[in-house]
């Protein structure tokens, strides 16, 4: 195998390993903090898309605008879908929760489709489209553009979690809720703050993932399975463990795509779950603690 | 030491409260903590101690009565909104969050004060508690139950309350930590500050406090100063333990 194929495969699967850490650190945030499995974060993903794609065709917006853009809104969605529906299923069980948030995706999915149709989008990005290349290396600049603004986008988040006030709180709040309020934080605001974050993550992998990838408002669910992945993997919570599970499912992608036919990329990926899951001892348990 | 002119009174009147709709924990609760002393609140397990500090300190809403801190009904105030009352609560077992570094934990103490604020009552607490300097990078998780303990007691005091509610302090403690940490109920009680006490160590208890109220099946039983009570209190441990 030429090695320049192996090279351009490492890197590809680093780029789709950041997009791919983006898109999950919004759930692992929500999931860890919360204990709320958000079953409509890939429809905030799709949307993320669309917007990218709207923000481009009617203001001429490159995404790297539309992120910026993106955050801001969805954070403020986040924080409606936390206060209008969150807190009030909060003193129910959690199914009712998970039913609630399936039933947006639906809404989102469907409101969607009605807005866009079904057809299959992408980016009519110029500067997207370009490839670099580096010796014998191609790399697509888009592809580059989207995994650095993952990466960017990545470490604010660690950076928001670990070095100020207001993180170290959301980390409290993650592991003693009791206990933080009884110091005087308002879980509810907290909850509103990282449903707020959860989304407007979820909003801005989606632009990185219209800058990489053909997307369509019914192909969302994919999105869910790999946050799902990477959260199983990296567990609840953890910025910097989601970006290493994010490097190694893409390197893994990446691989095995140019080792082994593609029908066998997706059972590579979740044989790597299990084994995982198997190392771990505890299988799933050990990603459910909450860990901050 | 007296650091203030006047803590407030905790004045619980005639509380009917309880975790569900069928059960009711306590059955109109009368006490008051007075000013400046320590009022301990005892009785054997499940007469409803804990939930009084819990109401108190607005974790759980009386169906009836009302709580009154410094002659203001407190009874519909969130938890939340206590420490800005000047309130400080240790609830029972381990509640510091184990992955946070120990100054972390005083840091999400800090969270109601000013930000100007938050490094000056920072170094205050390190002043009051030094051993904390040397665990300050440590995640608070790692550290003994004893270490655990003075962390939340440091972590309460960030905001320097003037009612403090204790549920049990020295609940699973080694005699050593236990020790210490009596001490430091006694000197938050010598620095003039309002203290509630729940604590299963009757004998210990006592020995602290101003004042003494025994509760028995979410009723009051029994109430008196330290020299009253220390005078019944062989008597009324072996009602409690119906030998």
């Amino acid at each position: 195998m030429p090695l320049t194929l192996l090279t351009e495969a490492v890197v590809n699967g680093v780029l789709l390993g950041l997009v791919y850490a983006l898109i999950s650190v919004g759930l692992s945030l929500t999931l860890g903090v919360l204990g709320v499995v958000n079953m409509a974060h890939s429809a905030f993903v799709m949307l993320g898309s669309f917007f990218a794609l709207e923000l481009l065709l009617r203001l001429g917006a490159p995404p790297m605008l539309s992120v910026l853009a993106a955050a801001p809104l969805f954070f403020g969605v986040g924080m409606a879908v936390d206060r209008l529906l969150l807190r009030r299923t909060a003193s129910t069980s959690e199914a009712m929760g998970l039913l609630v948030l399936f039933g947006l995706m639906l809404v989102l999915e469907n409101g969607a489709i009605l807005v866009w149709t079904t057809d299959t989008r992408v980016l009519p990005w110029q500067m997207g489209q370009m490839v670099l290349a580096m010796g014998g290396l191609r790399v697509s600049f888009g592809r580059l553009l989207a995994a650095g603004l993952a990466l960017t986008m990545i470490l604010v988040l660690d950076f928001l979690l670990r070095r100020t006030l207001l993180g170290k709180v959301v980390r409290a709040v993650g592991q003693n809720p009791d206990a933080a309020a009884v110091l005087g934080v308002d879980v509810t605001r907290i909850s509103m703050v990282v449903v707020g974050a959860g989304v407007a993550t979820a909003a801005m992998g989606g632009v990185a993932v219209a800058m990489m990838f053909p997307f369509a408002p019914q192909e969302h669910l994919r999105w869910l399975a790999w946050a799902f992945l990477l959260v199983i993997v990296g567990g609840l919570g953890r910025v910097r463990n989601t970006l290493v599970a994010g490097l190694l499912v893409g390197q893994l992608e990446a691989l095995s795509g140019i080792l082994l036919p593609f029908q066998y990329v997706y059972a590579v990926v979740y044989a790597f779950l299990a084994i995982t899951l198997i190392l771990r001892g505890r299988g799933l348990q050990a990603a459910q603690e909450r860990t901050l | 030491m007296d650091v203030y002119g006047r803590s407030p009174e905790i004045r619980v009147v005639d509380v009917e409260a309880g975790y569900y709709p069928e059960q009711t924990v306590l059955q109109g609760v009368h006490l008051v903590a007075r000013p400046g002393q320590l009022t301990a609140l005892l009785g054997p397990n499940g007469s409803g101690k804990s939930t009084v500090l819990r109401v108190v300190y607005g974790l759980l809403r009386p169906r009836r009565g009302a709580v009154w801190v410094d002659g203001k009904d407190v009874s519909q105030v969130p938890a939340h909104q206590r420490v800005g009352l000047g309130m400080g609560y240790l609830p029972q077992g381990r509640s510091v969050f184990p992955s946070l570094t120990v100054e972390e934990n005083l840091e999400v103490g800090t969270w109601t004060l000013l930000r100007v604020a938050r490094r000056a009552a920072l170094d205050r607490v390190y002043e009051r508690y030094p051993a904390l300097r040397a665990w300050r990078d440590r995640p608070a998780g790692i550290l003994s139950g004893g270490q655990q303990r003075m962390v939340e007691i440091a972590r309460m005091m960030v905001t320097d309350p003037r009612v403090i509610l204790l549920d049990e302090p020295t609940a699973g403690l080694a005699p050593v930590a236990a020790q210490e940490v009596y001490e430091e109920v006694a000197r938050l009680r010598r620095e003039g500050r309002t203290v509630l006490l729940v604590d299963q160590n009757v004998r210990a208890a006592v020995s602290l406090a101003d004042y003494v109220y025994t509760l028995a099946f979410g009723r009051n039983q029994l109430e008196g100063t330290r020299e009253e009570f220390q005078q019944r209190m062989h008597a009324v441990v072996r009602e409690w333990l119906r030998v």
